[in-house]
């Protein structure tokens, strides 16, 4: 399989797929950009969309990042393939996963096909059906919008198997396009987008689309749970669209920052520019931690994904937006041309990762689901200890899909350590005062929030509307433990100008706990631009 | 506050736009032009030239309020038919003399366009650098240099230009010239600016290569150009984000629409809690953005010698505001957000065309840097021996004298009517603040200044806003929303609790206003006009 670093010496060596020009006209004239994902094509990266016992998920998943960080709307149109064969790897038969992952492997394009024109989110409300005949079955109806909807060879199709529809009326079929009759599958129009403007963003049709006995995943009821596992995995894949994005707008601002002059200065001798340019380094910084933990999560705990899936597709494309959105204004009228390589196309493209597969408010109406038991859990400071280092750093457990659930008895056990992550951070030599500092809030947060969930009620008929910030809350604590479990697996042997004075995490715990920050994030952006290393010092 | 007549004209001609037309000519990055038809008819250029000479300007609430009408419609419009004309006009009012200030009414009156060439592109904010020169001769002055990223340069009658007369450095080294176009040879046009928003605005810029220019062109005489541009600022930086509120007042109302009709897990998504607290906090958003520029407005003709207090203050609350505003619509819209076609299609137009309202004409920073240095003096004077109020200031519906260019100051010197208003519950936070700045260097007020001290600035902004909301509820005749308790409990939630959701009935009685107005078809800013109705032929 092709790696990270092969990826990235492959953007150099293709200027001409991989120009800022040539994907700027694209995005203007709202072409596929055929180029750059036929190159990706030709590297095999697609092997990286096929998620077996011997995959490395983080490993794909900084692949996927790479991709993002030198063009969204690419790695979009690409890593799709993953999102729509995804039900397949977590439920599909051994025939089923194996003829999938040659037809990856070679070069298929799969989409996922969930959305209907008048049902987003609403997975229960599909009005798709599938109407057994023969052996197999019918097809009918309309899937829009779907990313890649048109120049997708195979689509996972989800369609309702029991007229009265229900939590046990749904089935996931893979459809390849090839084997359908003439006139049984039409493409719908593409979408005109805000951002990703490029992308396939179209649909299908389906009349009398039969299909044989083995394109049915799973059992003919089992649809909305395959989708509901896939999405676990799909969701966490999300965040490395976003940190590609955050990795490209930051290098964006630190060249902008270094070089722009003003009142006979430049920005970076401007405090209170700095101070912004920090800020945002502490978001990233942020997400970049809960996005690797639940990466490395898919393998050391796949049984708490539900948890874990929600907080991160929540958190991270919400922090990297908010860091964006700091970014514009630093960036002014810069930020606002459309130009190669510029922030603008940046910031519209990162937009919709917070919408699709399951926007941020469809997660944290999961997570406030299952709320009141992870507060219960909490309290009980019990967890699986080995699953929480696995997940934080060294060699991974195989991936076992079997131990995917839909509901994660063991609550998350990354929020439940925070206690006894703070009492080695306490205890721990390298750590400095203003580390420690930071400790005690954080410790009076996590039992607020573990007292509120506790005496959280979900509610039938729409949550408060208070709960959501309850939500926000958690997921910060996921967020805090996170970093503090990657600094003390790091910092005996990590070095550069970020770990240094444990700054990094420092400015992550202010962000996340809405405290004095000044000097923090002045050390922070002092560190990047002084530094172009830096961030990756911390990316490991 | 009620509109004038004419707002009302202008938006009957305006009539309902089929969304369509508009979101064509942003498509094409052109002028929409039936609206630009429309405005021509309507004679728009009178709006900016005030009674004495000849127009219609008589209140800056009322061409703020006539320009909502635009903006409601089409931002682009509103700021690439017009709104650049101001900003050079008001330099001519503020500056010119009788012969400069009846060429300018002409050209406005006649239909013409007066572009305001102050911005280059390295220099952005820093009026200082400026790089343009105008070498006085024996014959007039010799204009050379690059002006860059001005709305209508290409296309307008008469031209006012910010430009270097001294090499020196200092505050006395620029001048205004105020030229007639069609006298400006060897002028090359630039290539026009593409943006991401406001596409339909013609950005371009011009390269003077030694141009001969009449020494009579001078506005107010040679070295005032920085002073005239700082007073005539005073009116732009409030009256243009005031404008702007007509772009989240419509988005608003394409969200109303979309959450009314779109069903959603067997109602409609306005039954969720979630999605009413949003909405009613966005209303609440809007109205307090309104309020404080209605003051800021009044002070404009009530206390000009303090008004560059309150607009800079504008400036830097009102587009966060709005911007955050729009971003939460944004998430509540979800998929139908990012679609540029369809009912919501005009959404992410809107949300495009505001995002200049932060850092276009002046940048939020540039007004802390104006307000800083002001600090220590009105906390020594204005907040200890408090301005008397002028009569009207919070009664929005009340007189005002005619609008005046000639009596704004650089500086307030410390008086600081508004201040005198704030409530005894800020007073504590007005006795801290003083507190801070009292101990303020002249070396802590310059352009790197820690953002401790620029932080100063944004909790003056917050007492001044939290103020006239306020009164503007205390002063406030017995009809309308603003009467109602509801409206300033909740403008205070907000402001003391950003992140918190309105408390369940504040948040109820909030919307239930909201939908009353959506329901009849009245605007949700300050002055509930009729007719905005979006037309239904939107329908695609």
């Amino acid at each position: 399989m092709i790696s990270l670093a092969a990826v990235e010496r492959a953007f150099e060596d293709d200027p001409g797929a991989w120009s800022p020009e040539v994907l700027a006209e694209a995005d203007e004239r709202e072409e596929f950009p055929v180029g750059a994902v036929e190159a990706l094509d030709a590297l095999g990266v697609a092997a990286h969309y096929v998620l077996g016992p011997d995959c490395d998920f983080p490993r794909s998943a900084a692949v996927l990042r790479a991709v993002a960080r030198r063009d969204l709307t690419v790695a979009i149109a690409h890593g799709k393939t993953f999102l729509g064969s995804a039900p397949v790897w977590v439920a599909g038969s051994a025939a089923q996963v194996d003829g999938l992952a040659e037809r990856v492997r070679g070069g298929a394009s799969v989409c996922l096909a969930l959305s209907e024109p008048e049902h987003g989110a609403d997975l229960l409300a599909g009005e798709v059906t599938a109407t057994p005949v023969g052996r197999g079955w019918s097809l009918d109806g309309e899937k829009w919008p779907i990313n890649n909807g048109t120049r997708g060879d195979l689509a996972t199709v989800l369609a309702r198997t029991d007229p009265a529809g229900g939590g046990r009326g749904f089935g996931v079929f893979l459809v390849d396009r090839a084997g359908l009759a003439d006139g049984a599958w039409r493409c719908l129009p593409k979408a005109r987008t805000h951002g990703i403007r490029g992308a396939d963003i179209s649909g299908f049709a389906l009349r009398d689309a039969v299909v044989g006995p083995e394109a049915l995943v799973g059992g003919a009821g089992d649809g909305v749970a395959v989708v509901l596992k896939a999405l676990q995995i799909t969701r966490i894949a999300c965040t490395s669209l976003s940190l590609g994005a955050a990795d490209h707008a930051l290098r964006l601002a630190v060249r902008f920052v270094a070089g722009r002059r003003l009142y006979g200065r430049t920005l970076a001798d401007l405090p209170h520019a700095r101070r912004t340019l920090g800020r945002v380094v502490a978001r990233v910084l942020a997400a970049e931690a809960v996005a690797l933990v639940a990466t490395r999560s898919v393998h050391a705990s796949p049984d708490e994904l539900g948890v874990v899936s929600a907080v991160a597709k929540a958190f991270v494309p919400t922090t990297v937006q908010d860091a964006l959105g700091l970014l514009a204004e630093l960036l002014g009228s810069r930020g606002f041309l459309v130009e190669p390589d510029g922030f603008a196309k940046v910031e519209r493209d990162h937009r919709v990762v917070g919408i699709f597969d399951g926007s941020t408010v469809v997660n944290r109406t999961l997570l406030l689901t299952q709320l009141p038991r992870l507060g219960r859990l909490l309290a009980r400071r019990r967890y699986d200890a080995d699953g929480v280092r696995a997940a934080v750093a060294g060699d991974l457990p195989p991936f076992d899909r079997d131990r995917l659930t839909l509901v994660s008895a063991t609550g998350c056990a990354v929020v439940q350590s925070l206690p006894d992550a703070v009492d080695r951070v306490r205890a721990h030599p390298l750590a400095p005062e203003g580390l420690l500092a930071l400790t005690g809030p954080l410790l009076a947060e996590a039992d607020a929030v573990r007292d509120e969930a506790i005496a959280f009620t979900p509610t039938v008929g729409g949550l408060p509307a208070a709960a959501y910030r309850l939500a926000e809350r958690y997921e910060n604590l996921f967020a805090a433990a996170a970093c503090l479990h990657r600094w003390l697996a790091h910092v005996d042997h990590a070095d550069g100008p970020l770990w240094t004075d444990a700054r990094w995490v420092r400015g992550c715990l202010a962000h996340l706990l809405d405290r004095p920050d000044d000097a923090v994030s002045d050390a922070l952006a002092r560190a990047v631009l002084d530094h172009p290393g830096a961030l990756s010092d911390v990316t490991r | 506050m009620t509109a004038p007549a004419r707002a009302d004209a202008l938006a009957r001609l305006l009539g309902a736009p089929p969304d369509a037309a508009v979101l064509d000519a942003d498509e094409r990055a052109e002028p929409w032009p039936e609206g630009e038809r429309i405005l021509a008819e309507y004679g728009l250029g009178a709006e900016f030239v005030p009674v004495a000479h000849g127009g219609r300007l008589d209140r800056f609430d009322h061409l703020v309020e006539v320009l909502r009408s635009v903006y409601r419609r089409d931002p682009a419009l509103g700021l690439g038919y017009g709104v650049g004309s101001f900003i050079a006009a008001a330099a001519v009012w503020t500056a010119g003399d009788e012969r400069q200030t009846a060429s300018a009414a002409r050209t406005l009156l006649s239909g013409g366009r007066i572009a305001a060439a102050f911005h280059e592109t390295a220099h952005g904010n820093d009026l200082a650098a400026v790089d343009c020169a105008a070498t006085p001769t024996p014959d007039g002055l010799l204009l050379h240099g690059r002006k860059e990223v001005v709305a209508n340069i290409g296309r307008a009658e008469a031209l006012v230009v910010f430009a270097r007369t001294d090499p020196r450095p200092g505050p006395r080294a620029h001048s205004l010239l105020l030229l007639d176009r069609a006298t400006v040879r060897d002028a090359t046009d630039l290539p026009r600016h593409a943006t991401t928003g406001m596409r339909g605005v013609l950005l371009g810029g011009l390269d003077f290569d030694h141009v001969p220019v009449p020494a009579d062109s001078v506005l107010g005489g040679l070295g005032t150009g920085l002073e005239t541009a700082l007073k005539a600022f005073q009116v732009t930086r409030a009256t243009l984000p005031a404008m702007a509120t007509g772009v989240l007042d419509t988005a608003l109302r394409i969200a109303v629409d979309h959450l009314s009709t779109r069903r959603l897990y067997g109602g409609t998504a306005l039954d969720l809690p979630h999605v009413r607290s949003v909405l009613a906090g966005v209303f609440t958003d809007l109205l307090r953005a309104e309020v404080f520029a209605a003051v800021a407005l009044r002070a404009l003709h009530l206390a000009p010698g303090s008004a560059g207090l309150y607009s800079a203050a504008v400036k830097i609350a009102v587009p966060r505001l709005l911007l955050d505003a729009v971003d939460r619509l944004a998430d509540l819209l979800g998929a139908h957000f990012y679609l540029r076609g369809g009912p919501s299609g005009l959404f992410q137009k809107l949300l495009r065309d505001l995002a200049p309202v932060g850092f276009g004409h002046v940048a939020r920073a540039a007004c802390q840097s104006t307000l800083l240095p002001q600090l220590p003096r009105l906390a020594a004077r204005g907040w200890t021996t408090p301005t008397p109020v002028p009569d009207g200031l919070f009664t929005l519906d009340g007189d005002l004298p005619p609008a005046a260019f000639d009596r704004f100051t650089l500086h307030a010197g410390g008086r600081d009517p508004l201040a005198a208003a704030v409530a005894d519950e800020d007073r504590p936070d007005l006795a801290d603040l003083a507190a801070s700045c009292a101990s303020l260097r002249p070396a802590d007020l310059g352009v790197t200044a820690t953002p401790a001290h620029y932080d100063l600035t944004t909790r003056y902004v917050r007492l001044l806003a939290r103020t006239t909301w306020r009164r503007a509820h205390l002063d406030h005749p017995a009809r309308g929303f603003l009467a109602d308790p509801a409206w300033s409990r909740a403008a205070l939630h907000r402001s003391d609790h950003p992140r918190v959701p309105l408390p369940e009935p504040l948040a109820e009685a909030v919307l239930g206003e909201l939908l009353e107005r959506h329901r009849a078809g009245r605007s949700f800013g300050l002055t509930a006009r009729t007719p905005t109705a979006r037309p239904d032929s939107r329908e695609e």
